[in-house]
């Protein structure tokens, strides 16, 4: 995905209640023929929904990101989360007891399998 | 927008919250009102939690753009209040990233149990092989004999979340 789409849909998902279709391009910005490209290629792809929304009588578009189907269990080993979310040590992955931790844990969960 | 209860119903978003902002801060988030927006003091006095660590959590929500706030300035006092409202759905947007990062750092883990040769103390763990060849295979640590290990198990469960990641919808 390009990187005006990718922040547009960021924009999108990352606002409570929506974007208006008539401030995104100002976030943007793009001007709003561009910035309508970019939205449909974003509903073609089914990440966000638009809606009809009139602001002092003038009709724009309300846009919000659709939820998405993302498998939270991929940070899981077993029932460990991997340590490297909120980590704040230096990172030095080769030596991290922690990574190797979690992933004994994940070669004992594909055991299982 | 998402219910908080949903999200918590699903263990590894639990999980991944309970990580990020604590035990306060899910209590925060599954008594934040669910309309509105709201101050810092309105929520602690709501909720009946610490208001450092409503503030604690917020900033971290905010990082994760899981919360957002609105400025209003007092035209009287010139007193800046933060109106603060929740945004469950960037959840997704959020364990993504994370996915990333943590994407990023196994594929450099297998370089490395790809590109070494491991053995193994009983008692202190791992070692490389340029690690116990200069004490003719003895432990560094507590100098007993160290045997050859086989990583194999764990490169494969490497290579199997590694490929799994990117099959996600994050990838696609």
């Amino acid at each position: 995905m390009a990187s005006l789409e990718e922040e547009a849909l960021r924009l999108i998902q990352c606002t409570p209640g929506g974007v208006l279709q008539s401030e995104l391009w100002k976030q943007l910005n793009i001007d709003s023929r561009k910035c309508s490209r970019i939205v449909k290629k974003l509903l073609d792809l089914n990440l966000i929904e638009r809606v009809e929304h009139r602001s002092d009588g003038i009709k724009t578009f309300m846009l919000r990101g659709k939820k998405k189907t993302i498998d939270a269990c991929l940070l899981m080993a077993e029932q460990e989360l991997v340590p490297c979310i909120a980590c704040d040590r230096e990172c030095i992955v080769e030596e991290c007891n922690l990574i190797v931790d979690w992933i004994y844990q994940l070669a004992i969960e594909e055991a299982k399998k | 927008m998402t219910a908080i209860s949903d999200l918590l119903e699903d263990p590894s978003i639990r999980a991944y919250l309970l990580r990020l902002i604590g035990e306060e801060g899910v209590d925060l988030l599954v008594k934040f009102p669910p309309e509105g927006e709201f101050s810092d003091e309105d929520l602690a006095a709501k909720t009946g939690i610490n208001l450092n660590s409503v503030r604690h959590t917020l900033y971290t929500l905010y990082e994760k753009r899981l919360a957002g706030y609105r400025r209003i300035k007092n035209a009287e006092t010139g007193w800046l209040t933060y109106l603060w409202q929740l945004n469950t759905d960037a959840i997704y947007h959020a364990i993504c990233e994370d996915l990333q990062m943590v994407l990023e750092k196994l594929e450099n883990r297998k370089k490395y149990e790809e590109e070494n040769d491991f053995y193994i103390c009983k008692t202190c763990g791992t070692f490389t092989f340029n690690e116990v060849a200069d004490t003719n295979f003895q432990c560094p640590l507590c100098g007993n004999p160290v045997e050859h290990f086989n990583n194999e198990t764990l490169l494969k469960a490497l290579d199997l979340r590694i490929s799994q990641i990117k099959q996600s919808p994050c990838y696609e």
